[in-house]
């Protein structure tokens, strides 16, 4: 009895808006607006930094306005894209004694839950990794060609990207609460494979 | 939406509408500042985003015109960036070895925000600067910066002094004073 009862309502929600949801569910990005402003922001950073001589010759332009764009990224990230593409989320809580806990999140995959693609989460995580590096190759350009006026913006830039970075890495490793652990298990993975795929060879 | 159907987690992470949500919380604590009461939400909630606007605000209004057209203003904006921040964070390390139990971003937080009566006071400086140059014009600058300067340290002290163990909250206060009259200095030296 309590089966049928459960087979009729699973019917029901299958039928309600069924062709959008088919739409949705075989589209490869389901989430266009996030992904376009989850690589947006950050590459147009990334360009006004390195284009900087040739937009304007002033410092303070340039200056406030790769700001203005790495602070639009974090909060996009953080706060929009991360939730939406890959169903990750991070945030600080101080409870009532004043102690602050980082609160790391991973959305459960369940059949009913539309989860992320693999073309969303792929340009999420490249996009996540790479553009740390970039900012990292600046810091050692700015530093080394002695043009330290820039320094606290590249330093800036770093710190907010490689802070989206860190938070939703911690996201993804969920219960492991062990950095070498996780990676321990993430090599002997890969290293797994590796030895597979040359034995098949 | 999906929202609803995750755990309950924090309810700020659940609104469908954390922009709106955001900029409210901004406001809410630029009004904590401006009347300062005895309330956790400067703590509670923090958020760095106040700060950093303030930061680009006092540092743009600092700039200098210079004579010289490669230098337009570079070293000074930097500076008083540099300045602020370095600042803020040297005070939270302090506050944090003092044995203070109030963490990093909170601490971070609530100087930032208690920035806010000294952009003011640059604000009403820059529009004073603008009248006929003399005495007067300086008596009148000096006493708004430390009316503002005063608003400043009361505003901090009341959220931070509570974090301290007693017989530490000179050592704690001490660094916020020479923060905020270090700022005051460039906000009264400045001229255009």
């Amino acid at each position: 009895m309590k089966q049928a009862l459960v087979d009729d309502t699973e019917d029901v929600s299958l039928d309600f808006g069924n062709e959008e949801e088919l739409a949705f569910r075989k589209a490869k990005i389901r989430h266009p607006l996030a992904t376009f402003f989850h690589l947006f922001f950050r590459v147009s950073a990334i360009v006004t930094y390195v284009g900087c001589d040739w937009f304007s010759r002033s410092f303070v332009g340039c200056f406030v306005t790769v700001l203005l764009l790495l602070s639009f990224d974090f909060w996009s990230v953080k706060n929009v894209t991360g939730r939406l593409m890959v169903g990750l989320r991070w945030w600080n809580q101080v409870d009532e004694d004043g102690k602050s806990h980082w609160i790391f999140e991973a959305r459960k995959v369940s059949p009913n839950n539309i989860t992320a693609t693999e073309a969303e989460a792929r340009i999420f995580w490249l996009g996540l990794i790479i553009c740390p590096i970039i900012w990292i190759v600046f810091f050692f350009s700015t530093l080394f060609s002695l043009k330290l006026k820039w320094l606290a913006l590249v330093i800036a830039g770093i710190s907010l990207q490689a802070a989206n970075l860190y938070g939703y890495i911690l996201c993804k490793m969920g219960g492991e609460s062990d950095i070498s652990k996780a990676a321990a298990s993430f090599l002997s993975q890969t290293v797994f494979q590796t030895a597979y795929l040359q034995r098949q060879q | 939406m999906a929202e609803a159907a995750e755990s309950p987690g924090d309810p700020r992470t659940t609104s469908p509408r954390p922009l709106m949500r955001d900029l409210k919380a901004v406001g809410k604590k630029f009004m904590h500042v401006l009347y300062p009461r005895k309330s956790n939400t400067l703590l509670r909630d923090w958020d760095l985003w106040g700060p950093l606007v303030l930061c680009v605000t006092l540092a743009l209004m600092l700039q200098r015109g210079s004579a010289d057209n490669e230098n337009d203003g570079g070293p000074q904006f930097a500076e008083v960036f540099v300045i602020i921040w370095f600042g803020a964070v040297t005070i939270t390390l302090n506050s944090k070895l003092l044995g203070g139990n109030i963490s990093f971003f909170q601490s971070l937080c609530v100087l930032g925000y208690c920035i806010l009566p000294l952009t003011v006071a640059l604000l009403v400086c820059r529009l004073v600067l603008l009248a006929k140059p003399g005495p007067i014009n300086f008596i009148v600058r000096l006493f708004v910066v430390i009316v503002m300067f005063a608003w400043s340290i009361v505003a901090s002290t009341a959220f931070l002094a509570d974090s301290q163990p007693p017989n530490r909250k000179a050592l704690a206060i001490y660094p916020v004073f020479l923060f905020y009259f270090v700022i005051s200095w460039m906000i009264l030296t400045f001229a255009p």
